[in-house]
């Protein structure tokens, strides 16, 4: 079973077309960064046996030309060493069947967690060096021993204030209080980061969630969005929840952070907001194949460059996924701070997204939520 | 028996097209419905347990009835309009009919998001006319999905009403009018039983047709509008799931067959579906 959230990936490339044009990528210029970089060359000296190129996995579009840029750039004025992108998507199926066929043409993979454990368990990933890689540069629970976090994003509770004269929603508990804060809801078409929303309004605390969602919790949960369903219009893609705001449809809902990245922008002052009080923070994994053909030191190497606090700050300015690195939060511009699930601010207000749980509970879940919904 | 070959001959290429694009790729779909993840008929036995199935089969088969009626009844209307009175503007309304099928279903869709929104034009002219306050919800629902629909639909309803009704002869109508039937009874005892044919062809097509409908619920219907080839998506889509989604496709197909098998009890099908127009 694959357990990657491709669909939040597929997301990432559509707002990296959006930033794109909007120019904001260019005019913050990773120029600068190249040239923070090019005073502290941390890895540039070291004597390596030189790879003609290290290849990275993501998912495509132009997410891939903003890690080319960003990010393949640095590690090159670093390291000598270009770096291609490929964005064929590298699902756990893919690299599993690629290892295994000895024909490994990656050697850095944008997954998740849920697919790290699938990967791992197959024995098609190496072993993170964390003599190369810091452990501490990483959001608490990301630096596994076979995969490390790359960058993060959150499911946020988002609101329209002036669809909501009697006051905005602070809490969960205020979602599904329908009298108090009338107007349509929008939920996820998936239970991830959806039946945490539920918990959390039933009054469990947050770091309680994922204990209380054992079967009985889950039917509780669902319960909950059975009886709220005449108040709630489905998203299928980040887009669909984007244009529900956009046109007014909803007053709130639970989306993408990077998707209220984006809604901040485009809505007129005063009519979009976002919390990350009661918010479900997801990481992005790296991996590294077995048998990668620039060798795990070049890999290695690739990831702890990704780790440069200045590149996460960029990285977040770009596209919107935060920094997986606490310490980028301060060098996030002061004027989109607020928006970063990862600054430690944030990130105490919020669920951590459990990939354990995900991988026990989700197919039977998912079925049950769809059944509690539609009709 | 020479002659036949050749006809067969002739017929070839379009069959092998028929056969691999088609036939072969759904025979494999009924393959992966009892293999996938393992042999047997474990698919449909949670397809028959599962109360989201369930819903959605019924939900498809209720969408698919108020669509049909909705289109026959207006799409009698249109199709008797045209074909006993319009008789100078009959290419323009024929034309109009038609119009739609030039424009995809997608776009058309598109088009009652922009009209049946919160914030659409249905909803801001009733609120400029003074009729409601606060926008009403005729979007993100089944309202929205059958009102879509039908509009999608109506040709399919109109014109085999329209082929039917320009082949009844008016002087039934007018023998009836001069033995001393009142205008009303002429049509409901003369007119109307002539027209069966007709209509019975059209609410077929609507129905059969609409079973299948995926784009506009998805579209319309706020994600809780599920009919089952948007439940098919999400399965294979969401879960890789292809067991199950191949399963429900069969049970889809199986379903629309029984409906036709029915129907062929009652409606003429090879004029149906072979001699339109």
């Amino acid at each position: 079973m694959e357990k990657i959230d491709t669909e939040f990936k597929s997301d990432l490339i559509e707002i990296a077309a959006e930033r794109y044009k909007s120019g904001r990528l260019s005019r913050r210029g990773f120029v600068s960064a190249m040239g923070a970089l090019g005073l502290v060359p941390l890895l540039g000296d070291r004597a390596m046996a030189q790879a003609s190129e290290l290849v990275v996995c993501n998912w495509g579009g132009q997410a891939s030309e903003i890690l080319a840029e960003l990010l393949g750039k640095a590690y090159e004025a670093e390291t000598g060493i270009p770096v291609r992108v490929d964005g064929a998507g590298p699902s756990a199926g893919k690299v599993r069947a690629m290892v295994e066929s000895g024909a490994v043409v990656w050697d850095v993979c944008d997954s998740g967690a849920g697919s790290a454990i699938v990967m791992n368990e197959a024995g098609v990933i190496q072993e993170i060096d964390y003599n190369i890689v810091d452990r501490n540069k990483v959001l608490k629970g990301t630096a596994l021993p076979f995969a490390i976090g790359n960058y993060v994003f959150s499911y946020a509770l988002s609101y329209n204030p002036t669809m909501l004269p009697g006051g905005t929603p602070r809490t969960w508990a205020d979602v599904w209080n329908v009298e108090a804060f009338p107007g349509m809801r929008t939920f996820r078409k998936s239970v991830r980061g959806q039946l945490e929303a539920a918990a959390l309004a039933m009054g469990v605390a947050k770091e309680d969630v994922y204990t209380f969602l054992d079967d009985e919790g889950i039917k509780a949960a669902i319960a909950k969005f059975r009886a709220l369903r005449d108040n709630i219009i489905v998203w299928g893609s980040g887009a669909d929840s984007q244009n529900l705001f956009l046109q007014g449809e909803v007053a709130m809902g639970n989306i993408y952070s990077t998707r209220a990245f984006l809604l901040r922008d485009q809505m007129e002052p005063g009519t979009f907001e976002m919390t990350f009080d009661g918010a479900v923070l997801q990481p992005g994994m790296w991996v590294v194949p077995k048998n990668n053909p620039a060798g795990t030191e070049a890999a290695m190497n690739f990831i702890a460059t990704c780790q440069n606090p200045e590149l996460q700050a960029e990285w977040f300015a770009a596209i919107g996924n935060a920094p997986i690195n606490p310490a980028a939060a301060e060098l996030v511009p002061a004027e989109l701070a607020f928006l970063n699930p990862n600054s430690p601010e944030n990130v105490a207000k919020q669920v951590i997204y459990n990939d354990e749980w995900y991988g026990k509970n989700q197919v039977s879940a998912e079925e049950l939520y769809i059944d509690a919904l539609i009709g | 028996m020479n002659e036949k070959l050749h006809y067969w001959m002739l017929a070839l290429p379009a069959l092998a097209v028929m056969i691999v694009f088609y036939i072969w790729p759904v025979l494999n779909i009924w393959g992966i419905s009892v293999t996938e993840p393992s042999t047997g008929l474990d698919n449909y036995t949670r397809m028959f347990d599962s109360n989201a199935v369930r819903v959605s089969f019924v939900l498809t088969f209720r969408i698919a009835a108020v669509t049909t009626i909705m289109c026959l009844l207006l799409g009698y209307v249109l199709a008797y309009t045209i074909s006993n009175f319009a008789t100078r503007v009959t290419p323009l309304m024929l034309g109009l009919v038609l119009l739609p099928f030039w424009v995809s279903v997608l776009v058309r869709s598109f088009a009652w998001i922009v009209l049946l929104g919160r914030s659409g034009l249905v909803n801001d002219a009733l609120i400029d006319t003074g009729l409601i306050t606060s926008p009403i919800r005729i979007m993100h629902n089944e309202l929205g999905v059958l009102i879509a629909m039908v509009h999608v639909m109506l040709p399919f309803a109109v014109l085999p009403m329209l082929t039917n009704m320009r082949g009844i002869d008016d002087s039934y109508v007018k023998a009836a009018r001069g033995l001393g039937a009142s205008e009303w009874r002429a049509f409901r005892e003369v007119y109307f039983p002539q027209t069966l044919p007709g209509v019975f062809s059209g609410g077929l097509l609507v129905f059969v047709l609409s079973l299948g409908f995926y784009i506009t619920p998805a579209l319309l219907g706020g994600g809780r509008v599920m009919m089952i080839s948007e439940y098919i998506t999400y399965q294979i889509q969401e879960f890789l799931n292809w067991g199950l989604g191949a399963a429900l496709s069969v049970a889809l197909l199986v379903a629309t067959a029984l409906v036709l098998l029915v129907a062929g009890r009652f409606v003429n099908l090879r004029k149906t579906f072979l001699e339109r127009g």
